[in-house]
Parts: structure tokens; C-alpha cells; sequence
């Protein structure tokens, strides 16, 4: 090979030569930090692909779940458009295959009467809240089922509610048990009150007697001074305002007696406590008076209204009040005492009934509860055990306590109080009936 | 309270008991109401005479006890008894307890005039008949143990021979005796001093019930 002589060429040679040596080494370190950054590529890549799967396989699993659950699961916009459902959804509301709902309106599937209160709860439930609720669904095949739901808000990213997530179980076969427990209880509860009416049909009769006699003695007496003449007009006339007078109170004896014995029950609502009270010691009267029992009534001036059945209410009063007229009925009568006391405490209406009788032992105290246990000779021992069921149902408590100073029993219940929207006519679903 | 003849009605019931005295009053009955037994007992004295009309189920002191209040005093009032229900056992305890007549509430208002009619007369009967025995007892008073002697022989159908022998004295005493006897007590026979010694033995059942 020829060399050039020529010093320039030298130079430049060299030149070249270092230019591609450094070329050389910057290509070299170059590709080094492409194989790290490939490898480092690599490595996210493969931990990528990893969260991915263990995502879609979280999902999965999550999917799973929902599908095998055997309660209804579902997402609902605020219109009501269901977006989701999972099978035991689907079997609920008798759906072939999800396409028959999904995308339809979940209002139409919710029996009428409840469409209201169901729409109410999804507004809460797009405005934050979460809530539960009984209603009735008609299926796509038309059968009535009751469901229970609760529902929450389900949000995105940005904590703006996206959907209403509602978790719905079927509740027909508790609701027709509960229904049933009620029918039986209330079918008990009237035929304690039938059996009470009997045991007294004898003193009721008498004071249904007293106007009715009355009234004759009134008429024959006008008719007799008609004929012969005598009696002014005056006189007449204020004995017949008597016969009309006497005429009304035969009426409300009967309308009382026959609201007692009445199967038809007054609805669950709010209620007068007192004028209860002085309904059932309205029936008592006559016993009162035959056994020459001194009744002392203390009502709490202002008491609120409480929240039952009215009859029920006055049956407890009346069973509680004739057994203290009988339980002293082995005290001289000027001793014979009997207080009937109202209160509030602890958020609850409180009725006492308290007699100065003999008393009982602290052991038989907790037997008169019992049912078919009686200290009575004559006494079925239902009356105390069904009292108590009424008083349970009612979310109260009956419980008897011996007297401080020793001299008979006190029988003391709760009852709940009602709230201000309910003395305003708004009755809760869950004493529906 | 004495002299005219009144009709007593208790009852608690303060609508019955003003009713009752309005019919009553219709017919002319002099009417007084109490409204228990114990309020009629306070006031009665037992010198008025008339009936007693009785709620059977009145409070405080029961209508029976009340019936053995009058028998204890002696007073004949008699006692009609009402009831608002037919109770059979208390009727009967009423009517062996000396009521003369028992009533359902609500009744006919004939049925119970013409019971307290009968009561009043009865009322009248029994006050006469117990003049009557007051007198005979105060004769009865009058007599000698000897003529007293004589006389229940006499009654007892002895001859006035028989007596004398039996009382070792002689036939003309006795006849004494048995005229003294027939003086003091107002009679004028033998079967008239009978009759008297009968009603003095038996004082409480000889009075003619309108009833029987």
C-alpha cells in the first residue's frame, strides 16, 4: 500500500482514525444502554402482562362470585334502567336470559303500590345515601314475590355516583310466616278477648240493663200521664231528653262491647294512650262497682300519642285491671285500692296498674307468665302469657313488681311512643297489615 | 218519717232510680231513692210504712244483707227485688231471704205496679196483724199466772171439771177464773179465745200472704 508522504494526508488519516474509533466506542456504549433499556422494557412489559392477568383473574373471580351469588345483585341508573344483573337476578324475576331486562326499566318489575317509595330510595340513594327497603316485585311471569333490598351508591373515580348497586333477597316465605305468627296471634288475642267478654257478660248485661230500664220507666211514665191527663208539658219533655239521653248510652255500651269482641282489628298507628285507658276501665266499670274496688287514675298530663293496635292496648289494660280487682278480693273493701298511672320514661310510654291485694311470692311471680298457669281457681292462665305476646309485638315490655311497702303487685308495660311523623298519618312499612 | 204509705227504691244507678220515681209517681206513689243500702239504712227508722223495691247488684252492702238488717229489726217491709240479669242463684238466695217477689230489668212497668201494689197491701196486712198481736199480748198481760194456767187448759179442750181436778181446786173457781180469763182477752167464745192463743203461739207465720 502506498503511504502518503504527504503530511496533510497523514494528519488526516489520523484524524479519521480517531473519528472512528470514538465512533466505535459511542456506538458500543450506546448499544450497552439500548440492551439495559431493553431489558428494562422487557422486565415492565412482564410485570405489566403479570397485573394484567392477575387483574382479569381478579375480575374473573370477582364475576364468579356475583354470578354464583344467590342473592340478586344489580346496578340501576336513577331512571331505573337496569345495567346489570346477575343470575340469581335473572331467576328472580324469572328472566330467560339477561337480555329480557337488561336495559329496561326496573320500576315496571316493582308492584305498583311500592313504585313510589322504591323511586324515593333511589334518589337517596344517587344523592349519597344508602338504604333499605321491603316491597313487592311482579315477575316477568307475573308472580308477586316480597324482596328486601339494600341499596348504595356506587361510584367512579372522581366520587361521582354512577350507579345504584342494590343487593335483593326474596323474602316471601318470612313475609307469609310473619303473616301467619299475626293471624295466629290475633286470632288468640280474640278469643281471649271473646273469653273476657264472657266471664263479664253477667256484670255487662246489668249496666246495659240500667238505661234500658230506664227508658221504660221514662216512657210508661209519660204515656200513663198522657192518658190521664196529668203532667205538664215541661215535665214531659224533660222525661222525654231523659229517654233520648239514656238511649245514647245504651248505644255506646254496645259500640264499645262490640269494638272489644270485634275480630276486625283498628289499623297499627298512632294512638291515643288515655282514651284507651278510660275505654277499658269504661268496660271495667261494673266490676269495679260489684267488688267496691277504689280506682285512682294518675294520667301524665301531655302524654304523646303511641304507636299499636288500639283494641289490643285495651285488652292488656282490661286484663291487667280484673286482675286486681280479683287479686283483692280477700281485703276489706275500704282497703281495696287500685291505681292506674301513665308516664314517659326512657322514650317510652309507661302504664302502670297496681292493686293493694295480697300480693305474690317472688318464685310465683315468674310462673304467672307462663301459659296454663293460674293462681286463680276458675282462671284458664292465658291471660297474662297473651298480654305479654301483645305487649312484645307492640316492641314493649310487661313485667309485675311487688309493691315497696309490701301490699300487692304492680303490673307495669312499655309501649312505644310515636314520632312526629307518624302522629301526622305517615305509617311505617313494617307494621303493614 | 211516719204515716203516709211510701215505696223505697235503692238502686246505684242514678238514671233507674229518677226513672222509677217519675212511673211511679205517675200512679200516685209516694217515691224515695237511696242509692245504696247503707244511705236507706241511715235514714229509715222502720215507722214508715210501704214496700222496698232492690236492685239485687247494688255496691257496698249487698241486698241480702240488707233483707237480714229488716228481719233483725222486725221491720215489715216488704222487699221486691230487681235484677238487670236473670242470676238464678242470688234470686233464690233473695226469696228464701224473705223477698216476696223478683224482677228482670228491663220490666214490664205493669208487672212491677201491680207487685208493689200487692207489696203495700201486704205492708198494711203485716202492720195490722202485728197490732193485732201487740193487743193481744198486752191482754195476754193482764191474766194471773192462775188464770193463765186455766186458760191454756181451756184451750186445750179440758172440760172445767177435769181442770179443777187437775189443779186440786173446785169446778166454781175455775168457772171464775175462765170468765176473767175470757174478759181480759176480749173474747166472747171458746173457739175466739183459740184463735187468739194460736196467734200468740205462732206470731210470725199467721198473716195471710196475698202470694200463696
Amino acid at each position: 500500500m502506498d503511504y502518503p508522504a504527504n503530511p496533510f494526508a497523514w494528519a488526516l488519516l489520523s484524524t479519521v482514525l480517531t473519528l472512528m474509533a470514538g465512533l466505535v466506542l459511542y456506538v458500543t456504549r450506546l448499544n450497552l444502554r439500548l440492551r439495559h433499556s431493553k431489558r428494562v422494557l422487557e422486565n415492565e412489559i412482564g410485570e405489566r402482562c403479570r397485573a394484567e392477568e392477575k387483574l382479569a383473574e381478579n375480575e374473573n373471580r370477582l364475576r364468579q362470585i356475583i354470578a354464583s351469588e344467590p342473592e340478586c345483585v344489580k346496578l340501576q341508573t336513577l331512571d331505573g334502567i337496569l345495567l346489570e344483573m346477575n343470575p340469581a337476578g335473572l331467576a328472580l324475576l324469572e328472566a330467560g336470559q339477561p337480555g329480557d331486562i337488561i336495559g329496561t326499566s326496573v320500576y315496571d318489575m316493582v308492584a305498583p303500590e311500592f313504585r313510589d317509595e322504591y323511586r324515593a330510595l333511589t334518589e337517596r340513594v344517587f344523592a349519597g345515601e344508602s338504604g333499605v327497603m321491603e316491597f313487592q316485585i311482579v315477575s316477568l311471569k307475573g308472580r308477586r314475590c316480597w324482596m328486601e333490598t339494600h341499596a348504595v351508591p356506587l361510584r367512579d373515580g372522581r366520587d361521582n355516583v354512577i350507579a345504584l348497586l342494590g343487593i335483593t333477597r326474596d323474602i316471601t316465605a318470612r313475609k307469609h310466616a310473619e303473616d301467619e305468627v299475626r293471624l295466629h296471634y290475633r286470632e288468640l288475642a280474640h278469643a281471649a278477648r271473646v273469653n273476657t267478654m264472657g266471664e263479664m257478660a253477667s256484670g255487662l248485661a246489668h249496666e246495659l240493663n240500667q238505661p234500658l230500664a230506664a227508658i221504660a220507666n221514662y216512657s210508661r211514665g209519660c204515656l200513663r200521664r198522657i192518658r190521664s191527663g196529668g203532667g205538664t208539658v215541661e215535665d214531659l219533655t224533660q222525661a222525654i231528653e231523659q229517654v233520648c239521653q239514656q238511649a245514647e248510652r245504651a248505644g255506646g255500651i254496645i259500640s264499645s262491647l262490640r269494638r272489644f269482641v270485634g275480630k276486625e282489628d283498628s289499623p297499627h298507628r298512632t294512638q291515643d294512650l288515655h282514651a284507651i285507658v278510660r275505654e277499658a276501665m269504661l268496660i271495667a266499670g261494673p266490676e269495679v262497682k260489684l267488688h267496691q274496688v277504689n280506682v285512682r287514675l294518675s294520667l301524665a298530663p301531655g302524654m304523646p300519642h303511641v304507636l299499636g293496635h288500639a283494641i289490643q292496648i285495651e285488652q292488656v289494660v282490661l286484663n291487667l285491671v280484673r286482675n286486681a280487682i280479683e287479686a283483692m278480693g280477700n281485703v276489706p273493701p275500704e282497703r281495696r285500692y287500685l291505681t292506674l298511672r301513665t308516664y314517659v320514661a326512657e322514650g317510652k310510654a309507661v302504664v302502670e296498674v297496681r292493686d293493694t291485694g295480697s300480693g305474690l311470692a317472688r318464685e310465683m311471680q315468674s310462673r304467672i307468665f307462663e301459659p296454663f298457669f293460674t293462681t286463680k281457681s276458675a282462671g284458664m292462665g292465658m291471660g297474662l302469657p297473651i298480654c305479654r305476646s301483645i305487649v312484645e309485638a307492640h316492641g314493649g315490655a310487661l313485667i309485675s313488681l311487688s309493691n315497696p311497702n309490701g301490699d300487692g303487685l304492680t303490673f307495669r308495660f312499655t309501649l312505644c311512643l310515636a314520632t312526629e311523623e307518624e302522629i301526622d298519618g305517615w305509617t311505617t312499612n313494617r307494621f303493614r297489615d | 218519717m211516719a204515716g203516709q204509705q211510701t215505696v223505697f227504691v235503692i238502686d246505684d244507678d242514678q238514671a233507674v232510680r229518677e226513672s222509677l220515681h217519675w212511673l211511679l209517681e205517675s200512679v200516685g206513689h209516694r217515691v224515695c231513692g237511696y242509692s245504696s243500702a247503707r244511705e236507706f239504712l241511715n235514714v229509715y227508722d222502720g215507722t214508715t210504712p210501704g214496700c222496698l223495691v232492690l236492685d239485687v247488684r247494688i255496691p257496698g252492702m249487698s241486698g241480702l244483707e240488707l233483707q237480714n238488717h229488716l228481719l233483725e229489726r222486725d221491720w215489715c217491709l216488704p222487699v221486691i227485688i230487681v235484677t238487670g240479669h236473670g242470676d238464678v242463684p242470688m234470686a233464690v238466695r233473695a226469696m228464701k231471704a224473705g223477698a216476696i217477689d223478683f224482677l228482670q230489668k228491663p220490666y214490664n212497668d205493669q208487672a212491677l205496679l201491680d207487685r208493689i201494689q200487692l207489696a203495700l197491701e201486704l205492708c198494711r196486712q203485716r202492720r195490722h196483724s202485728h197490732r193485732e198481736l201487740a193487743r193481744i199480748q198486752a191482754n195476754y198481760r193482764q191474766l194471773t199466772p192462775r188464770e193463765r194456767e186455766v186458760a191454756a187448759h181451756v184451750v186445750a179442750g179440758k172440760a172445767n171439771k177435769v181442770i179443777a181436778i187437775k189443779l186440786g181446786l173446785s169446778p166454781k173457781t175455775i168457772e171464775v177464773h175462765r170468765a176473767n180469763v175470757m174478759f181480759k182477752m176480749h173474747v166472747n167464745s171458746l173457739s175466739e179465745l183459740v184463735q187468739v192463743w194460736m196467734r200468740m203461739e205462732t206470731p210470725a207465720t199467721n198473716e195471710a200472704s196475698p202470694f200463696s
